[in-house]
């Protein structure tokens, strides 16, 4: 049978199964990111255009780090200990249509949080956005990477450990990753950790396509993001298909 | 034939150098519209067996053939000819048993799925009034149900079932048994895996009984029957679980569970039990008990506590 007919019974069948989860997730996500861009101004007295900038292209970031390694992952403990993922073992289809089907929906719910908190930033603060056509390119890319790594280490590790996994990222992506602030205020340690951990390319990469006059991304941060998409999703159907 | 499994030997490493040989030597064959029963209890190696008839698990040595076929070669191909209902229950989240089961349909049978059999399947079951209802508000035995039905919409040559009659009401397992049967009428062969003897006696053409990963017997129920003796058998009611009652020296093998106290007898000796569970009756410590030919289950039982010397 084509690949694409199983892809399509694939995805209706994990779409449907988790619709109310999704549904969910996906408002969450309009909250969190909204409340990035808004509810930092009240923790910086008198925020600068620049620095809302920072928060308006940084929450789509946080967006699909949440989703790619928070959500994702518990997503995934949750299905190895209650045996969905051992069921899903034994359907007649290629593994990696699976994973590409899954992919697809995690995907679709992050695009509501990411237009409207855009949207509300835009109107709410012009900060200075400035719309780049590779803005499509660049989050694709950049939500591949994070859904990529979060089912490697999900696939790779236990649900205990990839859960603490998560935990560590979604507290370090806001609080110690240069995605709502420049990488300068960082202590050095930190900055050097930063050039291999694939965070700073993604908020990079999203901010030079959200805002192109103000930003740059550079080369690095591309091949940095390819280079951990393509171990996380390798690793992913490497696990899956293992015996 | 459909399935030959051929010298298949899985050992799983565990810490250190601790060992568990979860399936040893083990061979069988099962020919086409064949009911064949995995008996075993918990921890025998039947779910290590059935996965690597799946592809899903490699085995250390042996070879696995489905229609002469290796699955070790081709496992993908393995999962396009088994379907398999798993023994833990398949979260079915917010689907509904006719999305559940008319898309896992449709992914194993692709254009040639015919949707009505989803209704014909669940007339059968008499399961028509939860077809559109969330997974998440379905009892555990409509679940169960569900995920029968999404092994069977579109049979392969073999189907694999896990424990199918857990949660499942008696009225709806005799349903779910003629279901079983029509399938393999219509030529798919099914490999059922339990530890329900006493079902499973009533409705498998071959049984293998597996303990600590070897096979002990391999045989229609009858064969296997006849294999330990003819004898006579009485189970006994106690009237509380710590009961330590006496039991005649003439018992041959002895089983209990609970309150449940089963043993068997030459044919000979049934005159002194019924009078020796008279006499536990009249002292209280009994509260029914019945006698009845030998059955699969103290064939089993005989068979599995032989080695263990539990006898």
């Amino acid at each position: 049978m084509p690949l694409f007919s199983h892809y399509k019974y694939v995805f209706q069948l994990q779409f449907l199964r988790n619709a109310g989860f999704l549904i969910f997730m996906a408002m969450i996500q309009i909250l969190i990111s909204i409340g990035i861009v808004i509810g930092f101004t009240y923790l910086i007295p008198t925020p600068n255009t620049s620095t809302i900038l920072y928060l308006a292209t940084g929450a789509p970031t946080i967006i699909l780090i949440f989703t790619g390694l928070v959500i994702l992952p518990q997503q995934v403990g949750t299905s190895k200990s209650d045996g969905y993922m051992e069921f899903m073992r034994t359907w007649p289809v290629n593994r990696g249509v699976i994973l590409g089907a899954d992919t697809t929906i995690w995907l679709c719910i992050t695009i509501p949080g990411i237009v409207v908190s855009t949207i509300v930033a835009h109107f709410t603060f012009h900060p200075g956005y400035d719309i780049s056509w590779t803005v499509v390119p660049a989050l694709l890319m950049i939500a591949l990477t994070s859904i990529g790594i979060g089912y490697g280490f999900s696939y790779l590790l236990s649900p205990t450990a990839s859960l603490t996994i998560s935990q560590i990222v979604v507290f370090g992506a806001l609080m110690f990753s240069p995605v709502n602030f420049p990488m300068e205020r960082l202590p050095e340690w930190l900055q050097s950790l930063h050039e291999v951990l694939p965070i700073y390319s993604m908020a990079e990469v999203t901010r030079a396509s959200l805002a192109a006059s103000t930003f740059d991304a550079s080369f690095g941060n591309y091949l940095n993001l390819f280079i951990w998409c393509v171990i996380g999703f390798g690793g992913a159907i490497y696990i899956l298909n293992k015996k | 034939m459909i399935l030959e499994v051929a010298g298949v030997t899985k050992v799983f490493s565990g810490k250190g150098e601790s060992k568990t040989i979860a399936n040893d030597n083990l061979s069988f064959r099962i020919n086409e519209g064949e009911l064949f029963g995995l008996l075993g209890q918990n921890g025998a190696g039947k779910t290590t067996l059935v996965n690597q008839i799946l592809g899903l698990v490699t085995p250390d040595k042996g070879d696995i053939h489905l229609l002469g076929k290796s699955v070790l070669q081709s496992p993908k191909w393995a999962r396009t000819i088994c379907s398999v209902q798993p023994q833990s229950q398949v979260p079915l989240g917010f689907l509904t048993p006719r999305q559940a089961v008319t898309l896992m349909g449709k992914m194993r049978a692709g254009k040639a799925f015919d949707s009505k059999r989803v209704d014909q399947l669940f007339d059968s079951l008499d399961m028509g009034e939860w077809a559109n209802k969330e997974g998440e508000k379905l009892s555990g035995g409509a679940r169960r149900l569900t995920a029968f039905c999404m092994a069977v919409i579109a049979p392969g040559k073999l189907v694999i079932l896990d424990e199918p009659t857990n949660d499942v009401d008696p009225v709806r397992r005799r349903l779910l048994w003629n279901v079983i049967r029509d399938l393999t009428n219509d030529g798919t062969s099914v490999i059922l895996v339990t530890h329900n003897v006493v079902e499973a006696e009533k409705v498998v053409d071959r049984v293998a009984i597996i303990k600590q990963g070897q096979f002990l017997a391999v045989g229609s129920p009858s064969e296997i029957k006849s294999s330990v003796s003819n004898l006579m058998r009485i189970e006994v009611n106690l009237a509380s679980d710590l009961v330590n009652i006496q039991i005649p020296s003439w018992a041959l093998s002895t089983y209990q569970k609970g309150s449940r106290l089963l043993f068997s007898m030459d044919p000979s000796d049934v005159l002194p039990t019924i009078d020796w569970a008279k006499d536990q009756s009249d002292n209280g410590l009994v509260i029914d008990y019945s006698l009845s030919p030998t059955t699969i289950e103290d064939a089993y039982i005989e068979l599995t506590s032989r080695k263990a010397g539990v006898v």
